[in-house]
């Protein structure tokens, strides 16, 4: 019994109960957590209306919002979710439950909409207090006034077949571990610039694209650098639980934006185009042409105003001053094109009015179409290429080309097999390891010292894993495995160090122990440097398993190994 | 030592046929050197011929290469069909079908191709299989090839810094170099065993690599430390000494690693295991063998030099 207050007593095996108990409370595990968590949450869809906010995504895991029940239905999992909402007829009202609060909700067909970058004015009505005198005496009073505001235009294609309530969840995480993106699925892209770039240069292409990724609404995205040894560059994205196909295309794209004659550039996306216009009396679908229908498709052409720097203008006066007239039906038209290009890809031939010929002129319109086989269709398809090319040429093009060298799409279902085959096997390796040390020493109580710290071990560093906001991915895994390993041989030294006869003729205890941790520390210093040069190998692909191995064996090294001999000492001191 | 031994107990082991084996170990070590020697000539021979052969040290798969894996976790999927399917569809293109097992249990398939797009390849997948949950990973050749090389930089770095580090710790060149030789021939042997058996190298085999040389550095300065730092016993009974700690620690850790290997349902860490479990016992090797003989070596030469 008193071995046992000593144990308990021991200041390392304290120190040790002490880190362990913090980084259960920083992994703070739910296993019975039930129900939904919100990824994210549609702008002015049913969910954003009635308050659902979508999370920050800098929260733990924990801490984000949890659907428990819709109707008082419980929702348990991602596909009770889904099939519920799959039930949902429109213009009902349904209320959610969650962790925080119960919000109503009206049902609403799903839709997709864009904001367009141009404005309308729209007249709301609304209620105000106002305190009247009413014959000297003061009334409170509520009456409807009406006000004109500028809101942005949108345009909104429904779906009339499906309930959308604007809510993107996932399964409700049981810890506040946050899972890398090949174990919890999700999409990863891997650019590279075509040439090198300055650090300043990377700042703008990374706000680019953040700013390009926030028009089309996603959350829960990171956009960061990477670099290898060699010095190359590469920017890192990944987005969580979503499979864009489009997202990979719009952030490739350069936004390199060119209009020439012949082969001549007239004016360039950047500092050539002071002013873009956004408003609807100069952009949107063409007045003039509209949309027509040929082979039973639709076109519908757009056409926004840009203003061109007096350089620009004076450039497209030179190269207009020698091309001839030619006639098309009533118009005098130069017998050259203005050509847009976007990526170094034509988009869009524009007559150039005979009366441009030679002159400096500042204001152009610039056009383009989309194609359907609708009108509607066409309309929708044709704004977003509008959206698309203003936000290209408002967020400036990127200062050079980027290729994407490796993509992933990883199936949600497929990571989670991975986690549940690497508990089972962890589980069945500890049961190996320690079957195998009480061969070895015929003691009950190395094996289950050994147990009880490579439990320790991995509480610990996924501890500090989810303190530090680090994601454990497969790589980490394997780090962890490293880090599991080694603590496995340490103590094995120690045991052996200690224990062994031969050890006992030459060294006293102190000695003893000084000895193991030699051993012990020499491994540990070489294991860390052989890890420094992969956390920069390879555009950061090994970076996860370098820091993990490294977290975890100077968690080992510093924090259980000593606990582990104390406890080793108490039990067996005296047995020898 | 030996007058406490009685006639059931050898020299160096309670066990007489241990202490029988262990003492010829004792007597011929210059001898037994060989074959550490021989297997790294013959090692470095295939590895020559691959390159000579492919231009490459190892096959690589397509994580290194470049081109797209698809990997779909199903029962169903007949593997045999699909092939037939596949290559109809995309005649002389370069695919490979396979199955991915555990415990004998098919449970799922993986694709691999490395001359046809993503879209193209998902697109005919579907119409055949129709919607399932697909993987999808897609590298471009240029970073596979610069991944390889980085890797091997940092390999050359890491055996750099571990050299600095030991040679900090033991004050002497010779045994310093010789850690890091022998974490070099674990490394090559292992290397060449892979080529032999056909194995493809992924990205996640090259961090089994690096995995492997922690481990096999740890077994070298468990050994190194006993027979320069220690005092007392002759060299040889503090050899076997630290081979006894050695062959524990590898023991648990090859137990642990083939039970991963055994149940492991993912190709990346079925891979790391295969590579550890080789490394470990060709370690076994390079450590109690090699490196021990170099020390010994060292210690007669210093001694005869004084």
């Amino acid at each position: 019994m008193s071995k046992i207050k000593k144990i308990f007593t021991n200041l390392r095996v304290i120190i040790l109960l002490a880190v362990i108990l913090f980084a259960v409370v920083a992994v703070n595990p739910h296993p019975f957590n039930k129900g939904v968590t919100i990824r994210n949450v549609i702008l002015n869809s049913s969910a954003s209306l009635a308050g659902i906010e979508s999370p920050k995504p800098t929260a733990s895991p924990m801490s984000k919002e949890r659907i428990i029940s819709i109707n008082n239905k419980p929702i348990n999992n991602v596909l009770d979710y889904y099939s519920f909402e799959a039930s949902l007829k429109q213009n009902r009202t349904v209320s959610i439950k969650t962790d925080r609060g119960t919000y109503r909700l009206i049902t609403k067909y799903k839709t997709e909409t864009i904001v367009l970058n141009e404005t309308i004015n729209e007249t709301i009505t609304h209620e105000v207090d106002v305190t009247e005198i009413v014959n000297g005496t003061k009334v409170n009073k509520t009456i409807n006034k009406t006000e004109v505001i500028t809101v942005p235009k949108t345009i909104t294609k429904v779906y009339n077949d499906s309930i959308d309530l604007g809510i993107r969840v996932y399964n409700a995480p049981t810890t506040n571990i946050r899972k890398g993106l090949d174990l919890q699925g999700g999409t990863r892209v891997l650019l590279e610039p075509e040439e090198k770039i300055s650090a300043d240069e990377m700042e703008i292409v990374l706000s680019n694209i953040k700013q390009r990724l926030n028009v089309y609404g996603l959350s829960d995205i990171v956009v960061r650098t990477t670099a290898d040894l060699s010095g190359n560059q590469y920017i890192l994205i990944e987005i969580a639980g979503v499979n864009e196909e489009e997202v990979k295309e719009l952030v490739a794209r350069q936004g390199k934006f060119e209009a020439k004659i012949g082969d001549n550039i007239v004016f360039k996306g950047g500092n050539d185009i002071p002013y873009i216009c956004r408003s609807a009396d100069c952009s949107g679908i063409d007045p003039n042409t509209g949309c027509s229908q040929t082979n039973g498709q639709w076109f519908c052409r757009f056409r926004f105003s840009i203003s061109l720097s007096p350089e620009a203008a004076e450039r497209q006066a030179e190269l207009t001053e020698n091309l001839d007239i030619v006639t098309e039906g009533q118009q005098d038209y130069l017998n050259e094109t203005l050509d847009l290009y976007l990526d170094n890809q034509h988009v869009d031939s524009l007559n150039i009015g005979a009366e441009l010929k030679g002159r400096a002129i500042t204001d152009i319109q610039i056009s383009g179409s989309g194609m359907g086989t609708t009108e509607q269709a066409a309309l929708f398809e044709s704004l977003k290429n509008m959206k698309r090319l203003q936000t290209i040429l408002i967020t400036g093009s990127l200062p050079v080309k980027l290729n994407i060298v490796k993509t992933d799409a990883i199936s949600p279902a497929l990571g989670e097999k991975f986690v549940k085959n690497a508990f089972f096997i962890g589980f069945l390796a500890i049961v190996g390891v320690s079957l195998i040390v009480f061969l070895i020493y015929r003691r009950i109580e190395i094996s289950l010292s050994i147990i009880i710290t490579v439990i320790a071990e991995v509480i610990l560093i996924l501890g500090v894993a989810a303190l530090i906001g680090w994601n454990i991915d497969i790589a980490a895994i394997a780090g962890i495995i490293i880090a599991i390993g080694s603590g496995v041989d340490d103590q094995i030294v120690i045991s052996d160090e200690l224990l062994r006869k031969e050890q006992q003729i030459f060294f006293n205890w102190k000695q003893r122990i000084k000895n193991a941790f030699f051993i012990i520390m020499a491994a540990y210093f070489t294991t860390v440097v052989a890890m420094l040069p992969l956390m920069r190998a390879g555009a950061g692909l090994l970076k996860g398993f370098a820091i993990t191995t490294i977290i975890g064996i100077s968690v080992g090294v510093f924090i259980t190994r000593p606990a582990f001999a104390a406890v080793v000492e108490i039990l067996l001191k005296d047995k020898l | 030592m030996s007058e406490e031994n009685n006639n059931n107990e050898g020299r160096f082991a309670k066990n007489k046929q241990i202490s029988k084996l262990l003492e010829g170990y004792d007597k011929n070590y210059k001898k037994l050197l060989i074959i550490p020697i021989v297997m790294l000539i013959l090692s470095i021979g295939v590895i020559s011929y691959k390159y000579s052969t492919t231009g490459d040290f190892v096959e690589k798969d397509i994580s290194l290469k470049g081109g797209i894996t698809i990997s779909i976790p199903s029962k169903d999927v007949d593997v045999d069909s699909l092939k037939t399917y596949l290559s109809s569809e995309f005649p002389g293109s370069d695919i490979s079908v396979r199955t991915l097992t555990r415990l004998g249990e098919k449970i799922g398939i993986t694709i691999s191709a490395s001359d046809i797009g993503s879209n193209e390849l998902l697109n005919s997948l579907k119409t055949k299989l129709g919607d399932l949950d697909y993987g999808v990973e897609e590298m471009g050749s240029s970073l596979g090839k610069s991944f390889f090389k980085e890797t091997f930089i940092a390999i050359l770095f890491a055996f750099l810094f571990i050299v600095i580090v030991v040679f900090f710790y033991f004050r002497q060149p010779i045994p310093s170099l010789a850690i890091v030789l022998s974490a070099f021939s674990n490394m090559v042997v292992t290397l060449a065993i892979i080529n032999l058996i056909g194995v493809k190298l992924s990205t996640a085999g090259v961090a089994a690599f690096l995995m492997l040389i922690g481990y096999s550095v740890d077994t070298n300065i468990l050994l190194s430390t006993k027979v320069l730092k220690r005092k007392g016993g002759e060299v040889i009974d503090r050899i076997v000494n630290g081979m006894k700690t050695g062959l524990a620690m590898t023991s648990t850790t090859v137990i642990a690693i083939v039970i991963a290997y055994i149940f492991s349902q993912s190709a990346a860490l079925s891979q790391i295991m295969l590579i550890l479990i080789i490394g470990l016992l060709m370690d076994v090797l390079n450590t109690w063998v090699q490196n021990a003989g170099i020390l010994r070596l060292y210690l007669e030469r210093r001694t005869k030099n004084e």
